[in-house]
Order: structure tokens, then C-alpha cells, then sequence
């Protein structure tokens, strides 16, 4: 279970100084799709950095079964997200002078994964486990960041905008092995988009804007990846 | 244009090294210029073996030092230029795109030999104001006639300007080398991959296997990591040494070149290696790898060139000195006899690895404060 409690993040100084999270407060039950929909700038990705223990906050609270991050130290944190935490970004940000299977063993090594052979089948990469980030199109790298994600067994899942530099085709199949997965495996997933039709897949949708939730929907009428517009 | 003479002035690395190097060449070629021009005055035996052991020394210090520094800033001057094109590849993609022909765009680069011109004015200078002391020195024993300073006009081209055009024209000539790529790679950053595919049932963790691969995409970094303890090491016990064979003044001289030469090169090789990997090291925090994780897979891998470097660095002083002493010198009397100093390689050995292991230990601390923000927001 994840609390989110009166959540503030301020950025700049000075003048310039802005609240980029305005008091958010959320519960995340463990095994949710979510999905965090919003504009350009309404604090969606702020929200995820925050609440994923990559940024510091600045104010109000994010539990992690009881275990509040803002009192953790630096190791602390590294830790947590060691055995908690797997991200996925918009620019995969694969490691270049290591080749599939060796940046999928980035994430597999930190949960003593030695059995993530199969993982990289299930992504349909397994030709190409030898090649290297620059020698595959978009799409077969964010599978691999998708891969590398997976490989540490994570227990919550962060994605920012991940089918973002996608084609529609290549977007619609990294979607639907992902929520797929997340229902076998059942781990909690949190997924900033601004695309409205992908938030359609998620057990419940959250709206941002200007770093407040403004609405929050159940999502009784789940729809694939198939099904959705794009 | 894309490379400015700010750039050109970033290259501080060079500039220290073309400095020491000129300051060497300038204090020994003026010296050497200085004695012909007195050789008819030697009237005794004693002076004339002096005489000739001096010449000697002026130019194996100016052919072994001046070689050695001048390889060395080529070295540096290549890593610099492939470093520039790799992190202003889209630019200069863009300019290829636009029309601009690789040799346009590779011009620009002459201006990275104003960075040489720096350094080695500032050793011709730097050169002269120690020169009084050294002649002085030189010739502590009185064995020479009084030899007066000249300038000679001639080792200021030799030394300061034929190096700027000789270096100008090496970046333009390695540039268009390395521009010589697709426009396409240019403009998307593409990075030729250079791992190597074995399996990984080979039982290689990541760290290792990141390990090989940093040092595998930057080879030229292990050459000056080696560099720069093969400075400390050769340098150090060469100024303890000095005191004895030499003067105190030749040893000091000797000690800070060492000791600037080495700092300057270590900076540069670790910062490139850190600045370099700050994704890669950045990725690895956000997925939970400590910083001494980080540390293991980007800088522990250069720690044996250290170690060789040093132990090269310990055999090079050695038989440089012994051959001064025994052939060069061989016959001037006074000259005592040389030994390996085993006491004063130990306690470098023993300073090496507490700076050396200080310094990797503070850069692994600072890959800490390295934002994970800024992953976010590119």
C-alpha cells in the first residue's frame, strides 16, 4: 500500500519559485493499475519522481507499507528502490556498450536473477539478445527497458510515458505485454501518460493539473490495448 | 563556428603539458646553445670530459622528456577531438546536413592548437626566469668558463611556434578522420558499439561486466591514468635522486613536474570517465545500485594501468639515471655511484596508494551528488 499525504514540490528560487505539487493526497493499493493522466506541465512526472523516491519532497508524506521515504537517508533510499521499485522511461536510457542481455541483466543481478533468459523470449527479443541499443529500432528498445524492468522483480512498477516515441503498432504491443504481465504477476504499476485513451487500460485514472489531482475515476469498463483509440 | 577559443582555452591539460615539456627543452636547448658557443675556451681535461657530459645531458633530458610530453600531448589532443565530436555530434550533424563539408567544419578545429601556444609560451617564459639559477647550478663546481644567458630567437620558433602550426594541423588532420561518418550517426548520437558478445552463463556479474565495458569504450583513458602514476613514480624518486646527483634545485624542478603533470592527467582521465558514464551511473542509482557499485563498474577498472604505470614509472627513472651516471658522467669525478633506491620507491609506492585510492574514493563519494532528476528532464 502506498499513502500519499498532503504531497508538496516546489522548484526554482526566489522569484521563480513555484509549487509544482500543490497537497496531493492518493492511496495506491498494492496490485493497482494506475494511470496519471495530465497536460504538459500539470505535475505528472513531478508526481511519479516524487512518490518513486527519486526526488526529495518538500513537504506532506509517501508511505510504503508504513516505511515513510522522507525520512530515509540517501543509502536508505538506494536501497528501497534495490528491492521495491523498476522504471520505465520515454527514452529507455539503455546502457550503450552493453548489448541486450547484458542491459537486462542490469535489472536481473540486483534480484539474484539468473533465469531472466526467458524474459527476454517473452519479449520476442531473443534473436536479437546479442545486438547492441543503437543496432534496434525504437520499439525493440523500450522492450528491452521493458525486460530490464522486469528482470529485478520489482513490486511496483513506474512508467513514464513509455509508449511516448512509439509507433501506434509497435505502442499498442509494448502496452498490452505490459498490462498483461502486471496481471499475471500482479504488481502495483503507476503510468504517467497524457494520451486519454491509454488511461482507459488502468483499474483507476487520476487527473493532474497545475500539481492538484482534479479527478479521480474508477475505471469499471477496462479495455485492452486493442480496444483503445490512439 | 562550432569550436570557439573558449573551447580551445578548456584544454587547460594540454597547455600544462606543452608548458612543462617547452620549459624542460627551452632550460636545456638554450643551455646546450649556450656551451658550443664556448667549447673553444675549455683548456683542461677534467673540463672537457664536464664539458661533453653536460652536452650529453642537455640532450637526452630534451630528447627523453620533449619526446616523451610532446607523444603524450598528441595523445591528449586526439582524446579531446573524438571527446568534442562525440558530445557535439548533433550540432555538427546538423552543420553536415545543412551543406557544410567535413573539411569546413574540421578548420575549426586548429583553433584547439591555440591551446598548445598557451602552454608552450608560457614555458618559454617560465624557462628564462629559472635559467639564471640553472646555469649557476650547472656549473656549481666552476669547472666552465662563465657563461653569459643568450637568447636564441631560433628555439622560440623551434618551441612555441612551429608546435602551434605542427598541432593545428594535427587537429584538422584528425578531425576530418573522425567527421568522416554518416550525417545521419552524427544526428542521433549513435555510438559504435564496442563490446564484446560473450554469453552470459560466463557467471559475469553486471558490474564486471560494466566494468570491461568502460574500459573497453575508452581505451585512451587507461593510457593516461598509467601516465600520470608513471609521472608520480618516475618523477618523484627521480627528484629524491636528483638532490644527490644533481642540485636541490634540479630535484625540486624535477618533483613539481612530476607532481603537476600527474594531478593534471588523473583529473582529466576521471572527470572524462565520470562525465562521460553520468547516464549510465545515473540509470544504475535510479535502479538501486549503491554508489560503490558505481564506483566498481566506472573507475576500478583502470587500477592495475595505475599499478603498471607506477612499476614502469620505477624501472624508467632507474635506467635513466643509471645511464646518465654511468656513461654520460662516466669519468667526472665527484659523481657517486648509483643504486636503485629501494627506501624512497617504497615510501612513493606507499604515498601512490594513499593519494591515488584518496582520490578514487572522493570521486566514487561525489557519483552521490550526481542528481537523478536530470534523467527525468532530458
Amino acid at each position: 500500500m502506498i499513502e500519499v499525504r498532503n504531497l508538496t514540490k516546489y522548484y526554482g528560487i526566489g522569484e521563480s519559485r513555484f509549487k509544482a505539487l500543490d497537497d496531493v493526497t492518493v492511496n495506491i493499493s498494492d496490485g493497482e493499475f494506475i494511470v496519471i493522466l495530465g497536460a504538459s506541465g500539470s505535475g505528472k512526472s513531478t508526481f511519479l519522481n516524487v512518490i518513486s523516491g527519486l526526488e526529495e519532497i518538500d513537504g506532506g508524506s509517501v508511505t510504503y507499507d508504513g516505511r515513510q521515504l522522507e525520512n530515509m537517508s540517501e543509502k536508505e533510499l538506494t536501497k528501497f528502490r534495490r528491492d521495491n521499485t523498476a522504471y520505465i522511461f520515454q527514452q529507455y536510457y539503455l546502457l550503450p556498450h552493453l548489448n541486450v542481455e547484458k542491459n537486462i541483466k542490469m535489472g536481473a543481478d540486483l534480484d539474484h536473477n539468473k533465469d531472466f533468459l526467458p524474459l527476454i523470449e517473452a519479449v520476442g527479443l531473443a534473436e536479437k539478445r546479442k545486438k547492441f541499443p543503437s543496432e534496434l529500432s525504437g520499439g525493440e528498445q523500450q522492450r528491452v527497458a521493458i525486460a530490464r524492468a522486469l528482470a529485478k522483480n520489482p513490486k511496483v512498477l513506474f512508467l513514464d510515458e513509455p509508449t511516448g516515441a512509439l509507433d501506434e503498432n509497435t505502442g499498442r504491443l509494448i502496452l498490452d505485454y505490459i498490462i498483461k504481465l502486471q496481471a499475471k504477476q500482479g504488481f502495483t504499476m503507476i503510468m504517467v501518460t497524457h494520451n486519454a485513451n491509454i488511461a482507459e487500460t488502468a483499474d483507476r485514472i487520476i487527473k493532474m493539473n497545475s500539481g492538484k489531482i482534479v479527478n479521480t475515476t474508477d475505471n469499471t469498463d477496462k479495455k485492452t490495448a486493442f480496444e483503445i483509440g490512439w | 563556428m562550432i569550436v570557439s577559443i573558449k573551447d580551445s582555452i578548456k584544454l587547460f591539460g594540454i597547455s600544462i603539458m606543452t608548458c612543462c615539456a617547452v620549459t624542460v627543452c627551452n632550460l636545456f636547448l638554450n643551455y646546450y646553445m649556450d656551451l658550443t658557443a664556448i667549447a673553444d675556451l675549455i683548456d683542461t681535461p677534467v673540463a672537457q670530459v664536464f664539458y661533453d657530459a653536460q652536452l650529453m645531458t642537455a640532450k637526452v633530458v630534451c630528447a627523453v622528456s620533449g619526446g616523451c610530453l610532446a607523444a603524450t600531448t598528441v595523445v591528449m589532443l586526439f582524446f579531446y577531438i573524438k571527446h568534442y565530436i562525440d558530445s557535439h555530434s548533433k550540432e555538427i550533424g546538423i552543420l553536415k546536413a545543412l551543406g557544410y563539408s567535413d573539411f569546413k567544419i574540421a578548420k575549426g578545429f586548429s583553433v584547439f592548437g591555440l591551446s598548445v601556444f598557451i602552454g608552450c609560451l608560457i614555458g618559454y617564459l617560465l624557462s628564462f626566469w629559472i635559467m639564471p639559477g640553472f646555469y649557476t647550478k650547472q656549473n656549481a663546481e666552476g669547472y666552465l668558463p662563465e657563461m653569459p644567458i643568450h637568447i636564441h630567437w631560433i628555439l622560440f620558433v623551434l618551441l612555441v611556434i612551429l608546435p602551434l602550426l605542427v598541432f593545428a594541423l594535427i587537429a584538422v588532420g584528425y578531425s576530418l578522420l573522425k567527421l568522416n561518418q554518416p550525417c545521419v550517426n552524427l544526428l542521433k548520437g549513435i555510438v559504435k558499439s564496442k563490446g564484446k558478445n560473450h554469453d552470459v552463463k560466463d557467471k559475469k556479474s553486471f558490474v564486471a561486466e560494466m566494468k570491461s565495458s568502460v574500459l573497453r569504450s575508452r581505451k585512451t583513458l587507461v593510457f593516461f591514468i598509467a601516465f600520470s602514476s608513471f609521472c608520480f613514480s618516475a618523477m618523484i624518486q627521480m627528484s629524491a635522486s636528483m638532490k644527490d646527483l644533481a642540485s636541490d634545485m634540479m630535484g625540486f624542478m624535477t618533483f613539481i613536474i612530476g607532481v603537476v603533470l600527474a594531478f593534471t592527467t588523473l583529473y582529466i582521465a576521471v572527470t572524462s570517465v565520470i562525465r562521460s558514464n553520468q547516464k549510465n551511473i545515473t540509470m544504475m542509482r535510479v535502479f538501486g545500485y549503491q554508489s560503490a557499485d558505481c564506483k566498481r563498474s566506472v573507475l576500478d577498472g583502470y587500477r592495475p594501468a595505475a599499478y603498471i604505470g607506477f612499476v614502469i614509472g620505477s624501472v624508467y627513472q632507474y635506467a635513466l639515471l643509471k645511464i646518465m651516471v654511468d656513461i654520460v658522467f662516466a669519468g667526472v669525478e665527484g659523481v657517486p655511484e648509483y643504486k636503485f633506491d629501494f627506501p624512497i620507491c617504497f615510501i612513493t609506492l606507499g604515498v601512490f596508494i594513499v593519494v591515488y585510492e584518496g582520490i578514487m574514493f572522493a570521486y566514487g563519494q561525489s557519483m552521490k551528488r550526481i542528481p537523478l532528476k536530470q534523467i527525468m528532464s532530458e
